[in-house]
């Protein structure tokens, strides 16, 4: 126990990672939970992409201009400068071609990314960045100078959700309303794009170009599983992102694999158990929901069954008349509840709501049966393919039938329709 | 009638263009308050940039808006929107109060929290579209009609005396169609101004006080007697619609 869960934790290398990883999970779960609303996931995944591009123009340009070396503020407003330049780059292709937004996004992320490949690799001599840390991210060699940048990073972002909450939410649920009230949802929408931007930014050093963008949606994907408010949302995220670095790290400790990538599998494992499990939104609730659905068909045939019977009708009757093996019971249940039938000691009784819904579908089925008759149904066939029918039993449909047929009172055997 | 009245809402010559087409042209017609005005045309009448000019969204070519005397683009606030329900995100993580209480949001300053007052106002607009049991579900969760009221109970809570609906009773069934129209009625008797986009001419008669044709141009504004005469609906519709009797006898009634 201690090995496993303790001893990781006197590592100043493990405490950092720690660190950083909660700061960057809170505030990606957090803002990622707008992105998921607004359907930008994408956009992160471009973000991160075109950094790259950022990070070697603003090395070269500290470098040449003020002969600093891997000048963290530097990259870090180059990388900013990139992400905004991709995302005006998108919107203007989109705009003014016929290409579509997705592939825009597409078009432009990769462009960027590859210039920056090639600067890095064109300037090797002047840069030294190493392109595997840079997409694959190294949250063991977390330096302080990261740690501080991600840690400023939050605050101002979660700052900002915090404050304009109410606004980020009326822009992303219903921008028209935004407006006619005066919210500036452009300025919004800029504000939310460089908020991402810069949560990105601060990530990739941690998780990679690749998985930044995982971290930024999984939690809050996960936590939209759970939640119907969207500051509920917004904790939970928050919470599942914290829990993602905690078990990737020790997964990564353990395995020892990539921290990264034991996070974001982490992450995603995480997802698909909620998506498992979750009360509402989860597959195991939809498929007890559709377990319990019980077929309008089965039960209008209970309660005609019971009706024709006129008395206490045990189970073995309504067994022998309905075919619907063993959805019987459950029928039955059902029916119960909502009050259309009775259990007696010995069987079952209509109630009175029972009754009129049990008349309803009986008056379809005797007017099918006068309808199918006029139509020269064979007379062996009128009452199976009527039962058929019978179900077919909205207002519209019976006042037809019973139109056309100049509201009979009898059927073809003589039966009273009611 | 309430003709006498001062219009709340004036519109002189206003001409809106998109690439150099007119979606409106020389369009003026003065709402005074206290009615159900619909507004109908033929699709792509520029009955959505009327919208869209009313809320102060679009700089006109020329013309103007005003909303109680102040320019569409000054009275931000004072016109109540509700929403398509096409435009709306269902599966949105809002519960039915939260989404009553951004009506308020106008009035609550950006540091602080929604007050009780807000809290109230919320409450009461959804006790007004008899939605108050409903009010911890999630938005899609609602049947269309009591969606449709929610929203309508949101434009309430905003307070402002005029409402504009885009096409509220666009596919809802007959029944809630009536308990829309329900909640419409009874926001008129409390003094709002409702504007109402509206596509089924054959119940437009029925429903509204007043009407405004448009297709491009201002065709016709005022009671659906005048408004529903078949030379008017055939030049509007140009014959896309064969069967008038029907509505105009519906406007004569």
């Amino acid at each position: 126990m201690y090995e496993l869960f303790i001893a990781p934790l006197s590592e100043v290398y493990f405490q950092k990672a720690l660190i950083g990883g909660t700061i960057v999970a809170i505030v990606a779960g957090v803002v990622g939970c707008l992105v998921v609303l607004r359907r930008m996931a994408f956009l992160g995944d471009a973000l991160s992409h075109a950094m790259i591009a950022g990070v070697a123009g603003g090395y070269l340009v500290m470098k040449l201009l003020f002969g600093a070396e891997a000048h963290a503020p530097g990259m870090l407003l180059g990388s900013l400068l990139a992400a905004i330049a991709t995302v005006a780059l998108i919107s203007f292709v989109s705009r003014i071609s016929r290409v579509k937004e997705d592939t825009a996004i597409g078009i432009m992320y990769t462009g960027i990314f590859a210039l920056g490949v090639v600067a890095v690799s064109i300037f090797r001599h002047y840069i030294h960045i190493d392109l595997m840390h840079f997409i694959m991210g190294d949250i063991l060699g977390v330096a302080d100078t990261d740690l501080w940048v991600s840690a400023l990073v939050a605050a101002f972002v979660l700052t900002i959700l915090i404050l304009f909450f109410r606004h980020f939410q009326l822009a992303t649920f219903d921008p028209v309303m935004a407006a006619s009230i005066g919210l500036p949802v452009l300025l919004i929408d800029y504000v939310l794009t460089t908020c991402v931007s810069l949560v990105v930014v601060s990530a990739v050093s941690m998780v990679g170009v690749i998985l930044v963008v995982g971290l930024l949606i999984t939690p809050a994907a996960t936590a939209y599983l759970l939640s119907d408010r969207l500051d509920r949302m917004m904790m939970l995220s928050a919470l599942f992102g914290v829990t993602s670095v905690i078990g990737g790290l020790y997964l990564c400790v353990w395995l020892d694999s990539a921290g990264g990538g034991a996070i974001m599998l982490f992450c995603t494992l995480q997802f698909l158990v909620v998506l498992a499990v979750a009360p509402k939104y989860g597959l195991l609730a939809r498929w007890m929901r559709l377990r319990k659905l019980v077929p309008q068909q089965v039960v209008e045939d209970i309660l005609t069954t019971i009706l024709r019977y006129e008395k206490d009708t045990p189970l073995e009757v309504i067994r022998q008349y309905v075919q619907s093996g063993k959805g019987i019971r459950k029928a039955l249940e059902y029916m119960g509840d909502e009050g259309f039938i009775e259990q007696t000691s010995t069987g079952y009784l209509l109630t009175d709501k029972g009754l009129a819904e049990a008349n309803k579908v009986l008056r379809a089925h005797r007017l099918w049966e006068a309808y199918l008759e006029t139509i020269g149904t064979p007379k062996e066939e009128l009452h199976p393919t009527a039962h058929h029918l019978e179900h077919i039993s909205d207002g519209n449909t019976v006042e037809y039938l019973d139109e056309r047929l100049g509201s009979p009172s009898q059927d073809p055997h003589g039966k009273v329709i009611p | 009638m309430t003709i006498d009245k001062p219009a709340v809402i004036t519109v002189e010559h206003l001409t809106v263009s998109y690439h150099a087409r007119p979606a409106l042209l020389d369009v003026s017609v003065g709402i005074e308050p206290d009615q159900l005005v619909g507004v109908i045309g033929p699709n792509g009448a520029g009955k959505s940039t009327f919208i869209k000019a009313i809320l102060g969204f679009i700089k006109p070519d020329i013309g103007s808006v005003e909303i109680n005397g102040k320019s569409a683009q000054k009275a931000k606030g004072e016109v109540a929107y509700v929403p398509q329900r096409g435009a709306v995100d269902w599966d949105f993580p809002i519960t039915v109060r939260e989404v009553a209480l951004m009506g308020r949001y106008q009035q609550i300053p950006w540091y602080t929290n929604p007050s009780r007052v807000d809290r109230e106002a919320a409450a009461e607009a959804l006790e007004m579209v008899r939605m108050q049991d409903f009010g911890d579900r999630q938005i899609g969760e609602l049947s269309g009609g009591q969606q449709q009221r929610v929203f309508m109970a949101r434009a309430l809570a905003q307070g402002s005396d005029i409402l504009l609906l885009d096409e509220p009773f666009a596919g809802v069934d007959a029944a809630t169609e009536r308990a829309i129209l329900d909640v419409l009625e009874r926001a008129k008797k409390s003094g709002k101004t409702l504007v109402v986009v509206h596509h089924d001419l054959s119940t437009a008669a029925e429903y509204f006080d007043k009407l405004i044709l448009i297709k491009q141009r201002m065709y016709a504004y005022g009671t659906p007697q005048v408004v529903l005469n078949e030379e008017l609906l055939s030049k509007v519709y140009e014959g896309k619609l064969r069967i008038f009797s029907d509505i105009i006898k519906g406007g004569e009634k």
